[in-house]
């Protein structure tokens, strides 16, 4: 169990030390500078690797999977069937849907027969995998771009209805829905 | 080591919070002064029982658990465990799928030593070569946001394939990527491997010989910093490895130094399959199918499965029972880091507390792995 | 009584310039650091955060002063005030520029223009130990204690060759006197280079250097506050401003090293080639004033310096640093003041 000795061999450059650490000064010089003259250019984004995060933010992906939305449609009505697929594929067992039927006289509220009546997401428990997304037969729920997750009280991290839907609207109005996976399905449909 | 009389020494506790401890993890030392004469590791402070967590979960539910490993390189761990599902049902994976998840595998491997090598640096003082090499981390984990929406917990992949093709903008991510992942490998060679006081830091700290860490289970780079040609990839060839060009780097002594190399090697190894992974993708029709004809719900057949993959940190393997349910009835998770951190009072008996620091992260273990 | 007043803003001049330089210092580093790392550092705080060593100084004062209940109370508060006390002293005998004469009267710029500068500057250099160790002894911590060995090892260590390189600048010199050694270095050495006491003894700056960084406790020698293996090292324990003197007697430390660097081996006041008190009058407050700026110009390249090796390279284990200076600076050492003997003998012997 003896440790192998390890036999050091220097070249003469490397053993006087102050060779190495000058070609290295001169590196870290050639960073500073750049930086420093970087750092007089107006803007707020000049030094190119750190964004000064309130002001001066980072383009997200299209497709980031962040705070949950309901998606409404192009009629502006609720998609959510209230099906509870979400709350079965879901790994942190977050979400909690209570499905109802459409009343008389409200059809024109939501996109099909059934809608939930209450949909709650727990973002306490979420590990955003984006499960729920993908397993949605109505591309009802989808993870948008919100990633300021911070909350004041455990009150606030549950998410309901009125938040949800609150997040797409807020996701219409800066244009920052996902572009929609109509090429990508397409073959799937074919070979069907 | 039994018959020393701890007694006698100053007892010093380092962890489970210290600034050098990678995670949560605790050493109790006992030292001579500055000389570690035993220390005792303790594991467990990370627990979250995963395993027995996946035997609740169906098949697809365990995927996001396995992000949270390794979570400086999710993707390998999530690959290695759908690779060890298909494998229990027998299924293969399309070619596009295949070479998808080597791209983004070998992506994740650069993430992780660049993480390793950055904060050994940082263990031993040198703080600069760090950001340079998490600049390009980051470029790296845009290239992952793109593909599918996190950049962490990637949650990448399906049993049988993957999730989303290349995203449109891959081809210019990656020009712009290869250069700077080569400056800021070259620089970090600059500023640390021929600097004397590095050198004199690395080279013979906690030297380990090519039969103690075969016997105690050592794999990876940890391995191969010892000597000896073992890796995976070449060795039990998965996807299509087989097919592409690359070296295995191979150290001689195992100390921390080779350790260092062989990561900075593995990176630009890593590049080359990348480049040759991508050249074959580009062959491909665009309407390649992504998925193999799974079920939506994966039953597994009545059966049990060992598969492993190299991971950054060596062989991750996972043992997978099935009753032939929607649930795993037991899944086993080999961590690398496990095996090699069993090892740790071994590798640092005799050395300096600093060098117990450097030992630790040179080894690069990932207390989400080794506590699961 | 006008030489006790003139004696008195000096002295309150010199330490509230150590002082801010000390404040600036916190901002050059962490600035400095941020930009060889490619980042911005702190920018938010006043024009490129400039104001950010002021923030700092108020979160400080403002802290919870915290004593450990197991610590030694007398001396965990006497640490700092041991650390500080020759960190500020030791200015008292660098000369910081030439001299202003007013109505006849002349006017060092120099607080105390004693004979032995020389020695007061290394007993005091000596003395910074003792609050390393009371600091670190008090705090009844093993991080702490092992940080405060570790420093005192080190300080006692480089204490030798930092003496013997600097021996080497009295024997060219021949004089314990800051201000003569200053004085001495105006005018060229062989004819073309300035008569600075770098190129008399470029052997002995190199360890003089060394040895600084490593009685400063800077990186590559910042073993006693090596934060990845012992935390914090000897200011574990410390808050509130009680950390805040440690952190600043740092950089006072530094100030004086570069001051002491710039006196000893890079003429001082002095310009190459140019003699300024024939330039500019001796004695004139303007011929002070520059003389000030081009010290204060040269300190501020090797404050920089400080930062600038910090952030390139690795840190060395104890037992390395233990070599390095007693197996290498201290024989490198003897051998520069053999070899400076050696030469002032044989000029002796010829010019007689």
């Amino acid at each position: 169990m003896a440790k192998p000795v390890v036999e050091k061999k220097y070249s003469f450059l490397d053993s006087i030390y102050l060779f190495e650490i000058l070609k290295g000064m001169v590196l870290t010089m050639r960073h500073f500078m750049f930086n420093f003259f970087a750092s007089f250019r107006p803007g707020p984004h000049t030094i190119p690797t750190t964004w000064q995060y309130p002001e001066d933010r980072r383009e997200i992906s299209p497709i980031f999977r962040g705070e949950h939305m309901l998606m409404l449609d192009e009629q502006g009505r609720e998609l959510c069937v209230g099906c509870g697929m979400c709350a079965k594929i879901c790994p942190a067992k977050c979400i909690t849907v209570e499905m109802a039927k459409v009343k008389e006289g409200e059809e024109s509220k939501y996109a099909g027969k059934t809608h939930c009546k209450n949909f709650n997401i727990d973002l306490l428990r979420c590990i955003f995998c984006g499960f729920c997304e993908e397993t949605c037969p109505k591309s009802a729920i989808e993870l948008g771009q919100g990633y300021e997750l911070s909350r004041f009280t455990k009150e606030e991290c549950q998410l309901g209805k009125e938040r949800l839907l609150k997040n797409y609207h807020w996701a219409k109005k800066n244009n920052k829905l996902k572009p929609k996976k109509v090429e990508a399905e397409q073959p799937k449909d074919k070979k069907e | 080591m039994n018959n020393i009389n701890l007694d006698e020494y100053i007892k010093v506790n380092i962890g489970p919070s210290h600034p050098a401890m990678h995670g949560t993890l605790r050493v109790i030392a006992w030292t001579d002064g500055e000389t570690v004469m035993h220390c005792d590791p303790e594991i467990g402070y990370l627990h979250r029982g995963v395993e027995k967590l996946g035997e609740s979960f169906t098949y697809h539910q365990f995927i996001p658990l396995t992000d949270r490993m390794n979570y400086c390189s999710a993707i390998n761990s999530n690959v290695a465990y759908e690779a060890a599902v298909e494998k229990l049902m027998g299924v293969e994976i399309p070619l596009k799928a295949q070479l998808i998840r080597t791209i983004m595998c070998e992506l994740a491997r650069i993430a992780d030593h660049q993480v390793c090598v950055g904060i050994l640096g940082v263990d031993l003082g040198a703080f600069t070569p760090f950001f340079y090499l998490i600049i390009q981390r980051e470029e790296i984990y845009e290239i992952f946001e793109w593909y599918n929406g996190a950049r962490l917990t990637n949650t990448f992949g399906r049993i049988g394939g993957v999730e989303n093709d290349l995203p449109a903008d891959f081809d210019a991510r990656w020009k712009e990527l290869k250069p700077n992942l080569f400056k800021s490998i070259d620089e970090t060679d600059k500023l640390l491997t021929h600097n004397r006081i590095w050198m004199d830091r690395t080279i013979g700290v906690s030297a380990f010989s090519p039969e103690d860490a075969l016997n105690w289970g050592f794999t990876g780079p940890c391995l191969r910093a010892c000597g000896v040609k073992r890796d995976l990839r070449k060795d039990e060839p998965y996807y299509q490895y087989a097919n592409f060009k690359f070296d295995v780097p191979v150290g001689k002594n195992g100390d921390v130094f080779d350790r260092y190399m062989i990561r900075m090697q593995e990176m630009h190894e890593s590049i080359k399959i990348i480049d040759q992974a991508y050249e074959m993708y580009k062959q491909l029709p665009p309407d390649a199918p992504l998925m193999a004809k799974v079920p939506k719900i994966i039953k597994p057949p009545v059966g049990e499965v060992y598969s492993s993959h190299e991971t950054p940190n060596g062989e991750l393997g996972f043992y997978i029972k099935s009753d032939g349910t929607d649930k795993p009835y037991r899944i086993k998770v080999r961590p690398p880091c496990y095996m090699i951190y069993q090892a740790f009072p071994e590798l640092v008996q005799g050395e300096m507390i600093a060098d117990l620091v450097a030992c630790l992260s040179s080894l690069n273990v990932i207390a989400g792995e080794l506590d699961r | 009584m006008i030489d006790l007043i003139i004696a008195l803003i000096k002295v309150v001049g010199i330490w509230s310039f150590t002082l801010g330089v000390a404040a600036v210092m916190t901002w050059v580093e962490r600035r400095g650091a941020a930009l060889i790392q490619d980042r911005p550092g702190p920018n938010r705080a006043g024009l490129f955060g400039i104001l950010q060593p002021v923030c700092d100084g108020i979160k400080l004062f403002t802290k919870e002063n915290i004593v450990p209940e197991k610590a030694d109370k007398v001396l965990f508060n006497l640490g700092p005030i041991m650390f500080a006390i020759p960190a500020f002293s030791a200015f008292a005998v660098i000369p910081f520029g030439d001299r202003i004469i007013i109505g006849g009267k002349e006017i060092l710029l120099q607080i105390s223009n004693i004979d032995i500068g020389f020695l007061y500057i290394v007993a005091l250099g000596s003395l910074a130990v003792y609050g390393v160790i009371i600091g670190g002894w008090g705090s009844n911590n093993k991080y702490s204690i092992l940080g405060g060995l570790r420093s005192t090892a080190q300080l006692i260590s480089y204490e030798v060759p930092w003496g013997l390189a600097l021996l080497g600048v009295v024997l060219v010199y021949g004089t314990f006197n800051l201000r003569e050694i200053a004085l001495a270095q105006q005018g060229t050495f062989l004819g073309i280079l300035p008569n600075w006491g770098v190129f008399h003894q470029p052997l002995g700056f190199i360890l003089f250097m060394v040895a600084a960084y490593a009685e400063a406790n800077r990186v590559p020698f910042d073993l006693p506050e090596a934060e990845s293996e012992i935390v914090s090292g000897y200011h574990t324990e410390y808050g509130s401003m009680k950390l805040g003197v440690y952190l600043f007697g740092e950089y006072v430390n530094i100030t004086t090293l570069s001051a002491l660097t710039v006196t000893f081996y890079f003429g001082s006041w002095h310009l190459p080639y140019i003699n300024m008190a024939s330039f500019l009058g001796d004695g004139t407050i303007i011929y002070g004033i520059a003389s000030f700026l081009i010290f204060c110009l040269k300190v501020s390249f090797f404050l920089w310096l400080f930062v600038w090796v910090r952030w390139t390279v690795p840190r060395f284990r104890y037992d390395q640093v233990m070599k390095l200076g007693w197996k290498s600076l201290i024989p490198l050492a003897l051998f520069n003041l053999f070899i400076t003997t050696l030469f002032i003998q044989i000029k002796y012997y010829i010019g007689g």
